[in-house]
């Protein structure tokens, strides 16, 4: 049977626990200033790492919903 | 399970395939002539050629036959490892990238030393090879799974076949010829995987009333479908386990751990490649790795359901993959798609090679050798090493093929070995209170700790997340999540009740110094008014020193100044950064369009007469 721990629990798992790292890792690289707003590039670099988490929950979310059949 | 596969013509494909890759890495041996260009490659390479070449490092033979098998178990959760990777993008594209690149480590451990002390560098020396060797004969043993099957070799003397072939590229090429490889075997192995997933969706609609995707997504019930495994069941294949397993440990064990993978961003021409290259190499690659690696279960799930009895009766775990695409493909296909999973094997063998062989010259050679040795000495050194590597990983391979399936085995391997370097170099990164007596003892009480935990499960048990406990077999995955714990925590104590490190001894080796290091890189401050590339053509200038001179137009084209870093390349992209060098701005002459270089900088580089150059300056 597709409980919820077979189906969502997972997934708000990963992005809860993986979501404080990759937040943590955000707060840290832009205190720092590693990550500098003020360098053109780095700017697109800031875009381009939100991106990347937005399009991996997405790309997971889409997947489960597909599998339960719901569109 | 007796499963006899592959025709002669599948045979004679692969041998040829291995002949191929071997001509192809020992002509690449030509531009490795020091040990910078053995080991990093000269760092000159554009990104794609890195991303390429870090699929090819990424995708073992061990990832075609571990993830078909529990593709065929599970399903589309098979991908979970490869996607989880970009939580720790930021902390590794702004925070780990720039601190390897720009302190110019030669190896991990010897950050180790920078950063904490001698003991700490051979603690990590230590970790990291075994944990490399380790890896490497986890590919030994995949191939050979695969390849006894065909040849009806005896599983061992397949082993060393392999670790011969590898060897003959190798030894005479080093990073160069291990990068070119890696970008002939990757779109191989890319293109292989997709032909296989192709041939399977074609073979469903052959043997079915519908078109082959359909049929694909209408033979697989929906709990195979789900991208993500149960959270916490099966014992050896649940969510919560393989998050801490391979998500957490497993990620940074391979982004910030792995030699080889270091080595490939070192071998970058410059940070800003290095980000590109594992952005894109996360966002677009891994996801279609992850597709190439799994469609041979998935494929192979549903013909079971579709057609009973067309796949073997009682087939293994570890024979998905080959079964599958014995199936589906035809004679010389089979023996195509084999030869990628060759290409798997030594793409990713032929890297961690180089980087064991690179960390036993620099962190075990070097600082042990009484007398100084030149570097072409070393570079001799660094070739037979990794053939010692080899054998070391071939005697290894018995213990991994102890292990119920690969899967396991590789996951028992990343969750025991990889925490107490992850929590090393994790907050030796990112924490400056952390000390060097915390960083011996994490080494040495966590890995203390990590062992009673093998032995007493019960330790382990309120990390468990309720995964059932298998008698004499231990919690397996989620044991990455007690090590971290242990190890994270002996190394946060220590460092409480020892004395800070001082300050200067701090300074460009933790994050927040990065924006320092380009200074620190460079040796003055950078340049960094934006300037444009400039096409030249190249004249000889009899000169010892690492200077290249431009006229004074191009150097106000490209706003540089005398001493500013400059890249000058070989104008045809395509060639990815194989014929440039890095050099620094000489007194400008009057000459427009022509660069001086010295006889020494042209070998280096490779250029050839009359074709142009770019010139770029780096800051």
């Amino acid at each position: 049977m597709l409980d919820f721990s077979r189906t969502w629990l997972p997934f708000l798992y990963l992005y809860g626990v993986g979501g404080i790292a990759f937040i943590v890792g955000m707060i840290l690289i832009l205190r720092t200033k590693a990550l500098n707003k003020e360098i053109a590039h780095h700017r697109i670099w800031l875009k381009v790492l939100y991106f990347g988490f937005g399009f991996y929950i997405t790309l997971h979310a889409v997947f489960i919903l597909l599998a339960l059949g719901i569109s | 399970m007796d499963l006899a596969v592959g025709t002669n013509l599948d045979r004679f494909v692969i041998i040829v395939y291995f002949v191929i890759v071997m001509g192809f890495g020992a002509y690449f041996g030509k531009y490795s002539k020091t040990t910078s260009d053995y080991f990093f490659g000269g760092r000159r390479f554009s990104w794609w050629l890195i991303t390429i070449s870090i699929v090819a490092t990424g995708i073992g033979s061990h990832s075609f036959v571990k993830y078909s098998t529990k593709a065929y178990q599970y399903g589309f959760s098979s991908t979970m490892t490869y996607m989880n990777d970009w939580f720790f993008m930021p902390l590794f594209m702004f925070g780990w990238l720039p601190i390897i690149y720009y302190t110019r480590v030669g190896s991990i451990p010897e950050y180790f030393e920078k950063r904490f002390n001698k003991t700490a560098r051979s603690l990590a020396t230590l970790m990291i090879l075994v944990y490399m060797i380790g890896y490497i004969a986890i590919q030994f043993l995949t191939l050979a799974t695969a390849l006894y099957r065909i040849y009806g070799i005896p599983l061992m003397a397949t082993v060393v076949i392999i670790a011969v072939a590898t060897t003959i590229y190798m030894h005479f090429g080093g990073q160069t010829s291990v990068i070119f490889t890696d970008l002939f075997q990757g779109l191989i192995l890319i293109f292989s995987g997709l032909l296989l997933f192709f041939l399977g969706l074609n073979y469903l609609a052959d043997h079915t009333a519908l078109g082959g995707l359909q049929a694909f997504w209408q033979n697989l019930t929906p709990d195979q479908k789900l991208p993500l495994a149960h959270f916490n069941r099966p014992p050896d294949f649940n969510f919560v386990g393989i998050f801490w397993q391979d998500g957490i440990a497993g990620s940074v064990g391979f982004l910030f751990l792995n030699q080889g993978l270091i080595m490939r961003f070192m071998a970058a021409r410059s940070v800003n490649e290095g980000r590109k290259a594992a952005a894109f190499n996360v966002l677009l690659v891994l996801p279609i790795s992850a597709i190439v690696v799994s469609n041979a279960g998935w494929i192979g799930r549903a013909i079971a359901n579709a057609v009973p009895g067309a796949l073997p009766a009682g087939m293994e775990g570890n024979d998905v993959f080959v079964a599958v695409t014995n199936v589906v493909s035809s004679p010389g296909v089979f023996g195509f798609i084999i030869a990628a999973l060759c290409a798997a094997l030594m793409s990713t063998a032929d890297t961690l090679v180089n980087a064991s062989s690179a960390i036993i010259v620099n962190d075990v050679y070097r600082p042990l050798a009484k007398k100084k040795t030149n570097d072409k000495e070393q570079l001799k050194i660094a070739r037979f090493t990794s053939i010692g590597v080899k054998v070391i990983a071939v005697i290894l391979v018995p213990f991994f093929n102890s292990f119920d399936s690969i899967y396991e085995a590789h996951g028992w391997f990343h969750s025991t070995f990889t925490p107490p370097l992850v929590v090393a170099v994790f907050l030796g990164i990112f924490w400056k209170r952390f000390t060097t007596p915390a960083v011996i003892a994490t080494f040495v009480l966590g890995a203390a700790l990590m062992i009673l935990g093998q032995f007493f499960p019960e330790l382990v048990k309120p990390f468990s997340h309720g995964i059932e406990l298998r008698p004499g077999r231990g919690y397996y995955y989620i044991g990455a999540l007690y090590n971290i714990a242990v190890c994270a925590g002996v190394g946060v104590i220590v460092s409480l009740f020892t004395d800070p490190e001082p300050k200067e001894k701090l300074k460009g080796l933790t994050l927040s110094d990065v924006n320092l290091l380009r200074e620190i890189f460079k040796g003055s401050k950078p340049n960094d008014r934006l300037g444009e590339g400039v096409t030249v053509l190249w004249k000889l200038i009899d000169s010892e020193e690492d200077i290249v001179c431009f006229s004074k137009h191009e150097m106000d084209k490209m706003a540089a100044e005398v001493g500013d870093l400059v890249y000058v390349s070989d104008s045809r992209k395509w060639l990815g950064g194989l014929k440039s060098i890095h050099s620094v701005y000489g007194e400008p002459h009057e000459e427009e369009g022509i660069v001086y270089i010295s006889e020494e900088q042209l070998g280096h580089g490779q250029f050839v007469k009359d074709k142009s150059l770019i010139a770029e300056k780096e800051m």
